[in-house]
């Protein structure tokens, strides 16, 4: 990470729910730079986010503060042993931010964490929005078979007839089951969702199932160059988003015609997963802003300007990077990089 | 221009053709429409309902078409217009899973005869396909 002088390096002690909060809020701020974070249980939240991010861990906080790194020490663990170990062994220069300041710090990189997921949820929605012509179309086909085939059930005695449709109508009935519940596991809020190793290969899958019902892909060939890739750590539904969002994006582009490969592979320590269309590419002038909240090129109405501000917020909080590369008349290539699930 | 084969005269209430690549709506709509006893052919996808009703086999002439909206390959916008310029008597009977209301006015507004949503009740379905049989025997009368 670039520092410059208005760097504020921070170390923060306790690595609980406080501390997680703390170190993802600090992470997506360019001028705080978390030099090290301490707690005396190995397997806190905390730690092993920092060590997916790539940041300082320990259960030996004296000896972070021997390294003389910090500029400010915040302290969440509450514990009076540290707080006084903190005042004696600190060094000079740095300062504590401890007790009701700190949990200050954390209400509000709590309220931050809610504003977060609140705007992934409304954007998610909005999705859905989208979704809901395809869905419409999914579901009033097999619920015709049903209503249908029961219309001519009505005056049938043949007992094979009255068997081969109910066998129909059984099946119709569960293709609806499973769209609704592949719909509701991704309405579903991610709030209390635990992060997991996700293998992207798999998203991807799943990321075009979900599309198909966005937009129309029976014009458009999907092309799959997958590498047998490591785990990344993260929560599914928010990492499908993340897919949706881009693979939904990238046909649109096309206007439902073209190519659109999708393609993964690792690098160290991290997958790298890309999804390209063969669409009229991104005007230069626009590159820089296709990230920025409310930026959109779609018509009134159909699209939220949040998507791609969405999908960088939800990678970025993973530790990764999403880039995106465009020729005009040439398509264009959005790639998202996610660290190496830790083992 | 190619007539279709029903006439006052022929037995049975006309041929109808289904455009639609879903097998269990094709046979739901079969079901419904021989029982009534029309004549049923079935095209998977627009494509394939440009080919038979272009094919120039005399027993392949349609009376109605019933066509869906969402379909690989050639879909129903494309499959309509097509039909609507090379076979202007014939009349077209969307019937699709995506109630739009934009879509149904344009469509209505460019001399589509109905605009059905799946599911349709059997009675409904009979009834504008009937209706519209009447539209094309008077078509016929007139050219």
């Amino acid at each position: 990470m670039k520092t410059s002088p208005a760097t504020i390096r921070v170390v923060i002690w306790g690595a609980g729910k406080g501390g997680t909060a703390l170190l993802e809020l600090f992470t997506r701020s360019p001028e705080v730079q978390v030099v090290g974070i301490a707690d005396s249980n190995p397997e806190a939240p905390g730690l092993r986010l920092a060590r997916n991010l790539g940041i300082h861990t320990t259960t030996d906080g004296l000896a972070l503060l021997a390294e003389d790194r910090a500029d400010l020490i915040v302290d969440v663990t509450g514990d009076p042993a540290i707080r006084s170990a903190l005042l004696q062994h600190k060094p000079d220069r740095a300062e504590i931010l401890g007790g009701t300041s700190a949990l200050l710090i954390w209400k509000l990189a709590q309220y931050e964490q809610d504003l977060r997921d609140q705007l992934i949820q409304s954007e998610k929605l909005a999705s859905i929005g989208t979704l809901a012509s395809g869905i419409a179309h999914e579901i009033n086909n097999p619920l015709y078979a049903i209503t249908g085939l029961a219309e001519h059930l009505q005056d049938e005695t043949r007992l094979e007839v009255i068997q081969e449709f109910v066998g129909e109508i059984i099946a119709a009935g569960r293709r609806i089951a499973a769209i609704v519940q592949g719909l509701n596991a991704f309405a579903r809020g991610t709030q209390e969702e635990e992060a997991s190793d996700v293998n992207l290969n798999q998203t991807l899958d799943e990321a075009v199932k979900m599309a198909r019902r966005a937009v129309v892909l029976d014009q458009v060939q999907v092309v799959t160059q997958f590498d047998s890739v490591p785990t990344v750590r993260g929560k599914a539904n928010e990492l499908l988003q993340v897919f949706v969002n881009l693979v939904t994006n990238a046909v649109q582009a096309m206007e439902g015609q073209g190519t659109l490969t999708l393609s993964t592979a690792s690098t160290n320590g991290f997958v790298q997963a890309t999804v390209r269309d063969s669409g009229p590419g991104i005007p230069r002038n626009n590159l820089g802003r296709i990230f920025d909240p409310f930026f959109t090129t779609k018509e009134q109405g159909k699209g939220t300007g949040l998507g791609l501000h969405i999908v960088r917020d939800i990678v970025s909080h993973y530790g990764g990077q999403v880039t995106v590369e465009s020729t005009l008349g040439q398509g264009a290539a959005f790639t998202v990089r996610l660290p190496v699930s830790s083992q | 221009m190619p007539w279709g084969l029903h006439t006052k005269d022929t037995p049975g209430n006309g041929r109808i053709m289904i455009v639609d690549d879903e097998e269990n709506v094709r046979k739901v709509l079969r079901l419904a429409l021989t029982k009534a006893s029309y004549d049923v052919v079935e095209a998977e996808h627009g494509g394939e309902g440009i080919k038979m009703i272009g094919s120039d086999d005399n027993a392949l002439m349609m009376d109605v078409i019933l066509c869906d909206i969402r379909m690989p390959k050639i879909n129903g916008l494309e499959a309509i217009a097509f039909f609507q310029q090379q076979y202007p008597s014939v009349p077209i009977v969307v019937i699709t899973g995506y109630p739009d209301q934009k879509m149904a006015t344009d469509l209505l507004s460019r001399g589509v005869f109905d605009y059905l949503v799946k599911p349709v009740d059997k009675d409904k379905l009979l009834g504008t396909v009937k209706a519209a049989m009447e539209k094309r025997l008077a078509l016929r009368h007139e050219a």
